[in-house]
């Protein structure tokens, strides 16, 4: 008995120790990091944070939301130049936008709005931030204007298909910042042309191959430029367009060929959303741009395909009409054959890539970088411009440059305009953009611009009024308890 | 190290076997043991001499003969029966009556860290027998509870091997985890799947707060306590049960066969704006293919369970051995999981006793095609399997679009996929007995895992849609190491008419979880050997891992009074810390609780009366936590994926930033909850009843809501602490029980919970939560979480009727004939998401159960009920439609074809407009009545099987869901989810009937 004590004794003493022994580690046995994510208290410290930061903007331009459905329903749907595509019961939620009965409460509107925040966000990040960070100084404004730049584009595609946005500057310091008033429109085109300037004095004319798809000089110009069309500052766009033109750009000798893998990043662009397939990596291959496109069943899903209208638009011979729509049956320059039971007769050609580059586990034509800017954008702003301005013969010389390309070596076809009556040639001018910058998502926006949106999508239900812009996200109007006002006649 | 495990723990329990040693003998004495309610002789009774291992049992007579010393004592043990002792004192003839212990009195409950009687719990506590669980077929030891116990909902999965989602008296959290805890012989657990039903004694479910809040940080949704099988002294018992059988799918839809499919394909192009030619010239193709009947199949489901327990009177040993098969009802689909569990324990000195349990699991599915039930009901009839020419048949050559652009047969061929997974749990303890009232019990456990999931795709191609052109093999890895200590210290203390209970304890855990995700392309295939990463293109392999860390640290303390057997008061609090919250200022959460029970029938002003022979009121209120939140939410992070990751030059560069924002600070999500209960006897404890009120609030519960999408974060959402959910309700439980002097014994029980949930003080205040998944519903949101409503309410147009003309469709814009009619809610001329309305409640109001048994001689008989009412279902299968998916057979039947032909269904042009839209018409009631389980067995009559060598032989047989009645128009009405897109079918696995046949041999 006397042992059996003992043996007590030393376990109560030995459980009792073991219960204070836990008790004392308490305090470091409760304190556990984040696992696998760092605190953002210890980023933004370094350049290579900066870096990392600037990177993020650019990859987000790739984002569902930037790129697929709901940028094809706000900036193309709604144009003449574009269908829904697919089968006819497929996503019919396209039709709402086709046809003008699109309501506030629609998903699209709040995806693209909320697409083009999520890049202002990552924009206001580095501006924020990186100017605290202690690193080499030219590379920090580099940064900063390239993130001026995307804010820019960002405010540009919110102010053209929204009209009245919330214009964030910066990221909110407290709650209090997170219902802001919108700004009118005015407002929103200087805080763009703003950036855009700012951006243009810093950014450079090119880049190492490392770093092929940033933001460039030119790019903040023609993106200024395009801006002040919108603005009809007819002065500014012929001044900027000018110098762009000074800068080394020159149109790519074949169209067709300008939008395959091979010929990204030309001396045509001046910017290009980066897309790729990479081995390894199908989580950062994740731009659904061409799969959405894609020829149904074959190479993606069959949206937004060319319209009959716009296969009626082109010129007899024109070879723009064949690179930029893909025929059922059509085999393609790179030898694909459309097989003739897809059920839409046309897709865009623009976003096509060869059938043989899928990868099953990968989004069919993941590589497909977008076309944002091209020369022959800024070449017929020119040519708009200096007929705006009353100078014919360089708007001839601009516009001829561009039919001149189009052309290529057949000279019975697509002959030099030689008009100097100030509306014909403007009208000519708006043509030329319809067919060659057609299903790149300028279309729909373009003849808003023009004032004429009435008469060309008039028969499709296009309101005087109202359509000018498309309704602000009913959520946000509702999260702001009425300060955000939704635009007319929505 | 699983297997060295298990041979170690092989190796000790035969060295147990091995040390049984007899004893010396004196007399023999005899004797015959009797029931002391209805004098009939009880056969099996055992009979062990005190202090030894050795003993007998009755004969079939109730009569026994045992050698022993003169001046032994006799213990007589019989289950259901209170033990009783008997000092030899040289006699040969000792006869001995046995009282019943079904007196509730006597039953004893298992409670957070130790057992109660039943008269003494305060709280609310269900509880439901090994035996009653290893009866129904169910694999799964969660599924067999499923009507067992009042308030406890259980949803099942279907699939082989997954576990069904257990609701204990409503949803109390929408964020993070709103699992229940399950804690093993001490050791805690999200999930027991890997335990064999048969291994486990008994389940506690602690329902109300009070009885939760010893488990505070983990108990918000409920706590279900396991207690598995230990040996018990005696010579050793060799138990094997073994079932086969097969299941067979319930309650078929019937879908449109190919004619009726392309007639109503061809009537929506004719619907379209503008209308599009038909796509079938012949709409004359007879039956077509009933994709249901090429991909399933009638499942074999094989069971075996061998047990070998017993003991000496220093040592008891358990060792179990379970292997399932299990065939899904999709074919190739198939899982198999082995379970060994040893436990032991010593008694090495009078006062310490050690001991150990240890459960091995290690399961390997092939697994089925996620999403294949949806592809089978999307699929087209007038696609063949396959061509004449022996290839598939291809959707795409009948331009199906994409909707319908997979053949299933193809879908299934070409799937490779296994789960596999380990795992090795259990605890050490040591227990020890001081100064005479005290117990001091440390306990150790650990739960190692592993789960893989291996996938690869070869090269093929079926068609343009289905085809492959790079082989891919997958390769995902989770790792679990958890551990939880637990020190406690119980004061027991009964004097005169006093009884004390003082338990204090303390308690870490560190729950650890890693996983790695590799995969390569282009990996070679001609046989399961080449499936290695390394043989996969350089170039191409990939891997990302991920992990999660969490540590909790606690103190608690519980007393429990009682006066008189009258008057009872158990109080408790726990403290605890959690590492999630660490860096707020609420690291630390105090979760007190209070109960105190009066029982009347023990009052003096009682005694004459001969109504209740028990009546006892009881009330508790209690707080609970959860700290199942997200990892450290209320820190900002920086988000590095890879859709972040830019491209320059066609080469891929990290990108980085923040995309969230977070909460200043978060606090515990507690749940407090008032209990009151009554509970009854009458006729001598034959009839029971207990009846409870309850009403939980969970307070601050941790919520996302919507924010400004401006703001440009990644999800448009902010974690916080930003409503209140309640939920309130009765429950009530009858029981009947008694044998006739015939030998006839029976049991009924019946059980209902009401439940009535309701969200609160949302912080956003009105601003609704959108949920119910966009892919599942054509691209809509379909429910609701919104103050002063239940949590995830179906939401969306109500029907009133369909246009039946384009003239009446006219006002309407974006409207035709044949299209759904919506309630114009806010009378603005235009339908849009502005007219939703509340649609129905996935959150079902009543569950129901009837178990009964029923035994004659040497049959017996259980039949078990179980239901659900008043509940809602969306009926997203029905609604999800992006093309040209097939119809139900009772859509087909119903829809519109013209003026006048229907007024409820719309027309074929089901995708067109807002016609998938949710509605009214995909919100249907899920109230269900199904006959859970039915089993009929035999035991052979005794003195047959003792020739045999043999202490009881049973033959039985059985069915699971043999009877299912519902109006639900779809599969099965039990459609699960996460509480903010509960109730919403897609893809459900069909309901099966499983019919067995089995035998029970115990040696």
């Amino acid at each position: 008995m006397k042992k059996n004590i003992n043996i007590q004794s030393c376990l109560v003493a030995t459980a009792l120790s073991a219960m204070l022994f836990a008790a004392s580690c308490k305090k470091d046995f409760l304190n556990v990091p984040p696992q696998g994510q760092q605190p953002s208290i210890t980023f933004w410290k370094t350049g290579d944070d900066a870096l990392k930061g600037v990177n993020a903007i650019y990859a987000n331009l790739r984002s569902w939301d930037n790129v697929a459905f709901n940028a094809i329903a706000i900036e193309s749907t709604g144009s003449d130049e574009a269908d829904k595509g697919s089968t006819p019961t497929d996503a019919t939620f396209f039709n709402l936008f086709d046809q003008f009965t699109v309501t506030s409460t629609q998903g699209s509107l709040e995806g693209f709005w909320n697409g083009q925040y999520q890049n202002i966000n990552l924009c206001n990040q580095v501006l924020d931030k990186i100017p605290n960070i202690s690193m080499d100084e030219s590379l920090k404004n580099r940064y900063l204007a390239e993130a001026k730049f995307v804010r820019a584009y960002s405010y540009f595609r919110l102010v053209r298909a929204y009209g009245n946005v919330v214009l964030r500057l910066h990221l909110p310091r407290d709650n209090s910042e997170y219902n802001l008033p919108q700004s009118d429109k005015a407002t929103v085109y200087a805080q763009i042309e703003k950036d855009l300037t700012e951006a243009a004095a810093v950014l450079p004319q090119s880049y190492p191959a490392t770093d092929l798809g940033r933001a460039t000089k030119g790019a903040a110009l023609g993106m200024k430029a395009k801006v002040a069309m919108y603005q009809k500052k007819w002065a500014d766009v012929l001044a900027l367009t000018n110098q762009v033109m000074t800068l080394g750009y020159d149109l790519f000798p074949d169209y067709e060929k300008g939008f395959r893998e091979a010929n990204e990043n030309s001396v045509e662009s001046l910017f290009e959303v980066q897309a790729s397939l990479i081995q390894g990596n199908a989580a950062a291959s994740n731009s659904q741009y061409s799969q959405v496109q894609g020829v149904a069943g074959v190479m993606g899903w069959g949206f937004n395909t060319p319209s009959a209208e716009l296969e009626a638009a082109y010129e007899t011979g024109d070879p723009r009409k064949d690179a930029t729509i893909l025929f059922r049956g059509e085999t393609t320059p790179q030898g694909d054959l459309v097989p003739t039971s897809v059920p839409n007769p046309r897709y865009n050609q623009k976003s096509y890539v060869p059938f043989n580059t899928r990868i099953s586990g990968f989004n069919e034509g993941a590589q497909q970088n977008i076309r944002v800017l091209r020369f022959a954008d800024i070449l017929l702003m020119n040519a708009e411009a200096a007929n705006e301005l009353g100078n014919p013969t360089q708007a001839l010389t601009s516009l001829n440059r561009v039919r001149k390309r189009a052309r290529g070596s057949n000279p019975a076809i697509l002959p030099d305009v030689t008009t100097t009556d100030q509306t014909a040639l403007r009208t000519a001018i708006w043509k030329e953009r319809q067919v060659e910058l057609a299903m790149e998502n300028d279309r729909y926006f373009d003849v808003i611009r023009q004032g004429r949106a009435l008469t060309v999508f008039g028969p499709k239900g296009w309101k005087a009024n109202k359509n000018e812009v498309w309704p602000i996200p009913q959520t946000e109007i509702d999260l702001s308890g009425g300060l955000l006002k939704q635009n007319p006649g929505y | 190290m699983k297997r060295i495990f298990t041979r170690i723990s092989v190796l000790a329990a035969f060295c147990l076997l091995t040390i049984n040693v007899a004893l010396a003998q004196n007399i023999t004495v005899k004797g015959k043991v009797i029931d002391g309610g209805d004098k009939t002789p009880l056969p099996g009774v055992s009979i062990l001499i005190k202090g030894t291992q050795s003993g007998t049992q009755t004969d079939v007579n109730g009569n026994y003969s045992i050698s022993a010393p003169a001046n032994a004592t006799l213990v007589f043990n019989f289950v259901g029966y209170t033990a009783a002792e008997q000092a030899v004192n040289n006699q040969t003839t000792i006869n001995v009556s046995l009282a019943s212990s079904t007196q509730q009195l006597e039953q004893v409950v298992v409670v957070g860290y130790g057992t109660q009687r039943k008269i003494d719990v305060t709280g609310s506590v269900g509880n439901v027998k090994g035996e009653d669980i290893s009866k129904q077929p169910s694999v799964n030891p969660v599924s067999a509870l499923q009507g067992k116990v009042a308030g406890v909902s259980i949803t099942n999965v279907g699939t082989p091997g997954a576990s069904p989602k257990i609701t204990i008296r409503g949803t109390g959290t929408i964020y993070g985890n709103t699992g229940v805890l399950y804690v093993v012989d001490g050791v805690w657990y999200d999930d027991i799947n890997f335990l064999n039903p048969a291994d486990i004694a008994n389940i506690s479910i602690l329902k109300d707060a009070s009885s939760q809040s010893i488990y505070g940080i983990r108990a918000a949704n409920g706590v279900v306590l396991v207690t598995t099988n230990k040996g018990k002294r005696g010579d050793a018992v060799i138990n094997y049960n073994g079932t086969v059988g097969f299941q067979k799918v319930t309650n078929q839809v019937e879908m449109a066969n190919a004619s009726e499919y392309a007639t109503a394909v061809n009537e929506a192009y004719s619907l379209l704006n503008p209308p599009v030619a038909p796509l079938f010239a012949n709409t004359n193709l007879g039956e077509g293919t009933n994709w249901y009947d090429v991909i399933l199949r009638d499942a074999l489901v094989t069971n075996h369970q061998l047990s070998v327990s017993g003991g000496t009177e220093k040592s008891t040993y358990n060792l179990s051995l379970g292997y399932l098969d299990q065939d899904g009802i999709v074919k190739n689909n198939n899982y198999k999981r082995y379970t060994a569990r040893l436990s032991n324990d010593f008694q090495i000195f009078d006062p310490l006793k050690v001991g150990y349990n240890v459960t091995a699991t290690s399961s390997k599915s092939k697994d089925a095609p996620s999403g294949i039930f949806r592809a089978l009901y999307a699929a087209s009839p007038v696609v063949p399997v396959f061509n004449a020419d022996g290839s598939y048949g291809d959707p795409n050559a009948f331009n199906l679009g994409n909707g319908s652009n997979m053949n299933p047969q193809a879908t299934l061929d070409f799937f490779n996929q296994n789960t596999t997974k380990y795992k090795v749990t259990g605890n050490v303890y040591a227990e020890l007995k001081f100064l005479k009232n005290f117990t001091f019990k440390t306990s150790f456990g650990g739960d190692f895992g592993q789960e893989e999931v291996r996938g690869y795709v070869g090269v093929y191609k079926a068609s343009n849609t289905q085809q492959n052109t790079n082989s891919k093999l997958d390769i995902d890895r989770v790792e679990n190491r958890n551990w939880i200590i637990e020190n406690t210290l119980t004061y027991d203390k009964k004097w005169a008419d006093h009884s004390l209970t003082v338990l204090l304890g303390q308690t870490a855990q560190r729950n650890k979880l890693y996983a790695i995700n590799a995969d390569a392309l282009n990996v070679p295939y001609t046989s399961e050997g080449d499936l290695y990463l390394a043989l996969g293109n350089a170039a191409s392999r990939s891997i990302v891992d991920r992990g999660e860390l969490s540590t909790f640290a606690s103190y608690f303390a519980r007393v429990n009074y009682g006066y008189k057997n009258k008057y009872l008061i158990n109080a408790s609090v726990r403290r605890d810390g959690a590492s999630q919250f660490f860096g707020s200022n609420n690291l630390w959460g105090n979760f007190p609780s209070i109960g105190a029970g009066w029982v009347i029938s023990n009052e003096d002003f009682m005694k004459d009366q001969k109504i209740f022979s028990n009546l006892k009121l009881r009330g508790s209120w209690g707080k609970v936590g959860n700290a199942g939140v997200p990892f450290n939410p209320s820190t900002e992070t920086v988000d590095q994926t890879p859709s972040l990751v830019a491209i320059f030059g066609g080469i891929p560069y990290t990108g980085a930033s923040v995309r969230m924002l977070v909460p200043p600070t978060l606090f515990w999500e507690r749940s407090a909850g008032t209990d009151i209960g009554l509970e009854m006897g009458f006729l001598n404890n034959r009839l029971t009843v207990e009846a409870d009120y309850y009403n939980r609030k969970t307070e601050q519960a941790i919520f996302d809501i919507p924010i400004f999408k401006n703001l440009g974060t990644v999800n448009g959402r902010l974690i916080a602490n930003q409503a209140d959910i309640r939920n309130r309700g009765f429950e009530f439980l009858a029981t009947w029980a008694d044998k006739t002097t015939g030998g006839f014994n029976y049991s009924i029980s019946g059980n209902v919970g009401i439940n009535n949930n309701k969200v609160m003080n949302v912080t956003s205040g009105d601003n609704p939560i959108y949920s119910g998944g966009a892919g599942l519903t054509s691209g809509y949101l379909s429910t609701r979480t919104v103050n002063n409503r239940p949590i995830g309410e179906f939401f969306g147009y109500q029907v009133i009727g369909v246009f039946q003309t384009d003239a009446e469709a006219a006002a309407w814009p974006g409207f035709k004939k044949g299209d759904f009619k919506y309630a114009d809610i806010n009378n603005d001329g235009v339908i849009d998401l502005k007219d939703r309305v509340v649609l129905g409640n996935p959150n079902p109001k009543f569950t129901y159960g009837l178990n009964t048994n029923f035994a004659y001689k040497n049959f017996d008989l259980t039949l078990d009920i179980q239901g659900v009412a008043d509940v809602d279902v969306f009926n997203a299968n029905l609604s999800n439609r992006f093309g040209n998916e097939n119809y139900t057979k009772d859509f087909f039947d119903h829809r519109w074809t013209g003026p006048g032909t229907s007024n409820t269904y719309a027309s074929a042009n089901l995708a067109g407009g807002l016609n998938n839209a949710p509605s009214s018409f995909y919100v249907e009631k899920g109230d269900y009545i199904r006959l859970r389980n039915i089993q009929l067995g035999y035991s052979l009559p005794t003195a047959i099987v003792n020739k045999w060598k043999m202490q009881r032989l049973r033959v039985f047989l059985n069915a699971q869901n043999a009877v299912n009645i519902f109006g639900y128009k779809g599969f099965s009405p039990e459609v699960g989810g996460v509480p903010t897109s509960a109730g919403i079918d897609t893809n459900v696995y069909p309901l099966f009937a499983t019919y067995n046949f089995g035998v029970n041999v115990t040696f």
